[in-house]
């Protein structure tokens, strides 16, 4: 117990981690609503859900979270950290470590299935198309080489428009802001 | 590798082997339950499966008060309800179930409604409503491939909105399972064919996709090997109650391994094409398991290599190039099959189960891309590959 509580993370890079996973849940945000104005597969795989849908992400037991509705024909809508009216579709973080782990894309959203790190609560195939929608978006915001670790296969075909890249942008300076912190404190 | 993580989880006890049934009276008596209701369907009762049950409980003094043998091969939320309100009419205090996956599920509905009350079962669907223990509940098996004794999970149909309601808790899980041969001895040699390949692609789908882990490996490997072993020679020797026995563990360990490591692309494919076509599941399963495993393996070399050695025996991994096992693995697989379709003509190929058009090809990929189970398999699937393996499978 003695040694546990001596190697415990510090309180400014648990409060870093935390704002870390806030951060990039508003880039993650607006990156989909963006992405769902642009692309084609993302807009084709969103029209699959239906009209009006409120996507959740969050943190258990009341952590950070992400908002998203599909508006109608494959456009998404982000809310912020609150919905209008309670959501039908969420993926739920066991941890806020596990989502750091996802979000830093050192755990790949289906290895974080697979490990168990989140819950689904509502339709099952609505969460495959999500989790579809998602893939697209970390290989869009992220460099080739980060995407590669993050999603199981690199899209063969990415056009970047501005739009998006500057959400890539977005993502690296919180990246790196995160990483100077934890190495500071 | 320190990044790895998993989790692993079964309580349930297994009674195996020769007469196993006689244990279920001490059994249900250690959980203070005296008086059982068994929960069935028309073709055990018919195959004359019931009586052992029966018979082994009266002469320990312990009488089943009730029997529901009516369970439709896709259950419903009515049938739920019905089979609850004999339940507690008869005031019984205990669930058997005694069947193959549908009774299994009906069954852990039918302990939800009777342990936390009320009639609608479509209250407790989804994940991690339970949160305490149900009635004490058993499970014997008379097929061998679901696994459903050792899964958390049932589906029930919602006979009111046509859809399927998945309920999840590890409190759906029976606090035993009995493995007696007898109860798979009777199996005619087409659904022991069909079954066994379910279980062979629950091993080989935990084995190879994206949630395995050591321990579900272990199942995996066991369960692969008893089926290579064990499965011709009781399609060619039905009243082999040692073979039936192998073939009964093998299905329970691959339930084991799947229920924790999950399944992919095979599943997938095999939920779309059960759904659209009512394909029978494990026919599916045989059916789709070489297609998947060719798609698959670059993603999967590795793992697909190990399995040869359970697949064929130590000798042929021995002459077999390490960088050749892969292919010779799924070789083992399609030579299995093929000896299948001699005995019993299992289809190989959608076209030969004669129930699939063409023209459904499209629409068993779109849905198989919606299910579950696509999530673990380990290479990303799109709906152009998708068509693309079940085009290989057509024909
Ligand atoms: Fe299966």
């Amino acid at each position: 117990m003695h040694t546990m509580f001596a190697r415990r993370m510090k309180p400014t890079a648990l409060q870093a981690r935390r704002v870390y996973v806030k951060v990039m849940f508003q880039v993650m945000g607006r990156a989909l609503q963006a992405i769902s104005e642009v692309d084609e597969t993302v807009q084709t795989e969103a029209r699959n859900l239906p009209e009006g849908l409120l996507f959740e992400m969050m943190v258990m037991p009341d952590g950070p979270r992400l908002i998203v509705e599909h508006t109608g024909d494959g456009q998404l809508h982000y809310h912020g950290a609150s919905a209008p009216r309670p959501v039908d579709l969420s993926i739920q973080f066991k941890h806020i470590a596990h989502a750091f782990l996802v979000l830093s894309f050192q755990e790949k959203t289906a290895v974080a299935f697979a490990n168990d790190r989140m819950l689904v609560n509502g339709d099952i195939s609505l969460a495959v198309r999500m989790t579809r929608i998602l893939n697209r978006l970390e290989a869009f915001i992220l460099p080739r080489l980060i995407a590669t670790r993050a999603v199981k296969e690199y899209p063969r075909s990415l056009h970047l428009p501005e739009k998006v890249l500057s959400a890539a942008r977005i993502y690296l300076k919180v990246a790196n802001q995160f990483f100077e912190t934890v190495k500071a404190s | 590798m320190s990044n790895s993580y998993y989790e692993f989880f079964c309580p349930v006890k297994v009674i195996a082997g020769k007469a196993a049934l006689e244990h279920i009276p001490y059994e249900l008596t250690g959980l203070a339950a005296r008086r059982p209701m068994i929960i069935t369907d028309k073709g055990v009762r018919k195959a004359g499966l019931l009586e052992p049950v029966i018979t082994a409980c009266e002469e320990s003094g312990l009488e089943i008060v009730a029997i529901y043998d009516d369970v439709p091969p896709d259950s419903s939320t009515t049938v739920v309800r019905d089979i609850t309100a004999i339940y507690r009419s008869e005031k019984c205090d205990s669930i058997i179930a005694v069947g193959g996956g549908s009774s299994i599920d009906t069954a852990k509905a039918v302990n939800i409604l009777v342990s936390e009350g009320g009639d609608d079962i479509s209250k407790y669907v989804g994940a991690g409503v339970l949160k305490r223990p149900l009635k004490p509940f058993f499970v014997v098996p008379t097929t061998a491939g679901t696994g459903s004794e050792v899964t958390s999970v049932a589906v029930i149909a919602d006979t009111g909105k046509s859809v399927k309601l998945p309920f999840t808790s590890s409190f759906l899980l029976p606090n035993a399972a009995i493995i007696d041969p007898r109860m798979t001895v009777t199996l005619p040699p087409h659904i022991t064919a069909a079954t066994a390949m379910d279980a062979m692609t629950h091993a080989t789908e935990a084995f190879t996709c994206m949630a395995k882990n050591p321990l579900s490996d272990a199942y995996a490997t066991a369960a692969i090997r008893k089926i290579s072993q064990s499965l011709l020679t009781v399609m060619d020797n039905p009243d082999d109650t040692e073979g039936r026995l192998e073939l009964a563990q093998a299905s329970t360990m691959a339930g084991i391994a799947f229920s924790n490591s999950m399944v992919g692309l095979v599943h997938a494919l095999g939920h779309a094409t059960g759904a659209l076509c009512h394909l029978p599941h494990g026919l599916c399963m045989s059916l789709y398991l070489p297609y998947v495993l060719e798609y698959n393996l670059e993603s999967i070399r590795e793992p697909l290599s190990d399995l040869l050695l359970y697949l064929d025996g130590a000798d042929a991994y021995a002459v077999t190039p390490a960088n050749r096992r892969a292919e010779a693995s799924i070789t083992a697989i399609r030579r299995l099959r093929d000896a299948l379709y001699k005995t019993c003509e299992l289809p190989r190929t959608l076209k030969e189960t004669g129930k699939v058009r063409e023209d459904q090809l499209d629409a068993i990929a779109s849905l198989a891309l919606d299910d579950g189970s696509i999530i673990f398999n380990p290479k990303e699937v799109s709906l152009d590959d998708a068509r693309a393996v079940l085009r290989r499978a057509w024909a």
